[in-house]
């Protein structure tokens, strides 16, 4: 009896709470090992080899995994056009877009492995707790941090490659700009007021920059961990069946979590590939085109 | 920014290798996967559109050699009917005229024939002329001998019989 009492105690010490963050599990000369940082090792191990397999098994003739890899390839080739309007920016952003496609949806769904079950007993300081070995990659702050500062500097790097760096300096450093109220001061006077709005619009353009980093970061986050706490309460409530349908959610959550930051990623790309001023010429030849046609067309029409 | 980071656990080490871990997936993925499967769909892509090109050339060169051949055979067809009434017309002409050199030599050698036979006849009649005369000659000959002979008579039946 003094025993299952002991037990009972034992039991009802242990904490099972989902931690906002990911728990170490392994110390290693100073740097620490968290259970997502070990699911997405583990995403990374999965993914090597399906691409390895998928490399010795390439055929002209496809089979299953080929096939839906081409499946997969032509719909997200897809996609990218309907974001870029442009094949050519299409085919250079798509191999980054699916590649964090498939890291965010294979650490999505590791975390909803039942094998996260296993894990380790720590003692803290309110006791015993418990460390499932296997936590979303994507449930962890560092990891979408690290890719959404990736996305944002591939980005800008991308842009830069795209319409150069003095085009890109100043869509944040608007020198441009600035030296029109010189250059254009005697055609168009409301220059004055207009230029110095828009180099201000630049810098806040840099702050934007981070508020990506922070919003991409924070969305994929927030929409993971949300998912493992939901799973996790469901199955605290009652432990068979209920958390079933929440599982299938999660899965389809996982999908258009990767979906949406992908998606994201290949519009922050289009955007920095994209000359503004060449758009504004553009629209100012197309506005100028228009007011000769209705010009013409009133001609016609005295006549 | 202090209380973001040891609420999260933000931490530079854990990011520098998850990017670590992102850029092997990125890596792999784009040497053993993506580049080489891009690459055999655009080769696959460029045979198949290839092979719709040439199928449509192949579907437009049978088209205009149908219209050829149907061309060529209308041609071939008109020219011979032409031949065929130009042969006819012409085998006619020769017909009729054959006809005709065949009538005229005919005539020719009818009237040949006839004067030929009139002067047979003129002759025959001229020979018979001739033999009636010896023949008168001779019965004359006869009777003049059978006024001489006394047996004239029964000898003059039979010889006149055997002529």
């Amino acid at each position: 009896m003094e025993k299952e009492g002991q037990q009972t105690t034992v039991k009802e010490q242990i904490s099972y709470e989902t931690t906002l963050f990911a728990e170490p599990i392994l110390h290693y000369h100073g740097f620490t090992i968290t259970n997502s940082l070990l699911t997405s090792t583990s995403a990374v191990i999965i993914l090597v080899i399906i691409a390895v397999i998928l490399r010795l098994k390439l055929k002209e003739v496809p089979g299953k995994l080929q096939n839906i890899f081409e499946v997969i390839i032509e719909g997200a080739l897809g996609l990218c056009d309907q974001v870029t309007n442009n094949r050519k920016i299409s085919v250079k952003v798509f191999p980054i877009a699916i590649s964090v496609f498939f890291f965010i949806l294979v650490n999505n769904w590791l975390g909803l492995v039942p094998i996260g079950g296993l894990g380790l007993l720590e003692k803290t300081e309110n006791g015993l707790s418990f460390i499932p070995f296997l936590r979303g990659g994507t449930a962890d702050i560092n990891t979408t941090f690290a890719l959404a500062i990736m996305a944002v500097i591939s980005a800008n790097i991308f842009g830069i490659l795209s319409i150069g760096i003095w085009k890109t300096f100043n869509k944040y450093v608007n020198l441009k700009a600035l030296g029109e109220i010189f250059t254009k001061i005697k055609k168009d006077k409301t220059v004055i007021l207009v230029a110095p709005i828009t180099f201000f619009v630049g810098l806040i353009e840099i702050i934007g920059e981070f508020a990506k980093v922070a919003s991409l970061s924070f969305r994929l986050f927030g929409n993971v961990f949300a998912g493992e706490v939901l799973l996790a309460s469901m199955a605290s409530l009652v432990a068979y069946v209920i958390p079933i349908p929440f599982m299938f959610l999660e899965i389809l959550v996982g999908v258009i979590q990767a979906l949406v930051f992908s998606m994201l990623l290949v519009v922050y790309f289009t955007i920095s590939s994209t000359d503004h001023d060449h758009e504004e010429h553009n629209e100012h030849n197309t506005h100028d085109e228009h007011e000769k046609i209705n010009k013409e067309s009133i001609i016609i029409s005295k006549v | 920014m202090e209380s973001i980071v040891s609420t999260f656990h933000i931490d530079w080490k854990i990011i520098i290798a998850q990017a670590v871990n992102f850029s092997i997936v990125f890596a792999v993925l784009y040497y053993y996967a993506l580049k080489p499967l891009s690459k055999l769909m655009k080769e696959r892509e460029d045979k198949i559109s290839k092979g719709i090109s040439d199928a449509k050339t192949n579907a437009e060169v049978l088209d205009k050699s149908v219209k050829e051949y149907e061309n060529t055979l209308a041609k071939a067809r008109a020219e011979a009917n032409v031949l065929f009434q130009k042969g006819t017309k012409e085998a006619e002409k020769k017909k009729t005229e054959m006809l005709e050199s065949a009538k005229s030599e005919a005539e020719a050698v009818i009237i040949n024939a006839k004067k030929i036979l009139e002067a047979e006849k003129i002759k025959i009649i001229e020979e018979a002329k001739k033999e009636i005369v010896s023949l008168a000659m001779i019965a004359t000959e006869k009777i003049l001998k059978a006024k001489i002979d006394a047996n004239f008579d029964e000898k003059t039946a039979k010889e006149l019989n055997n002529l």
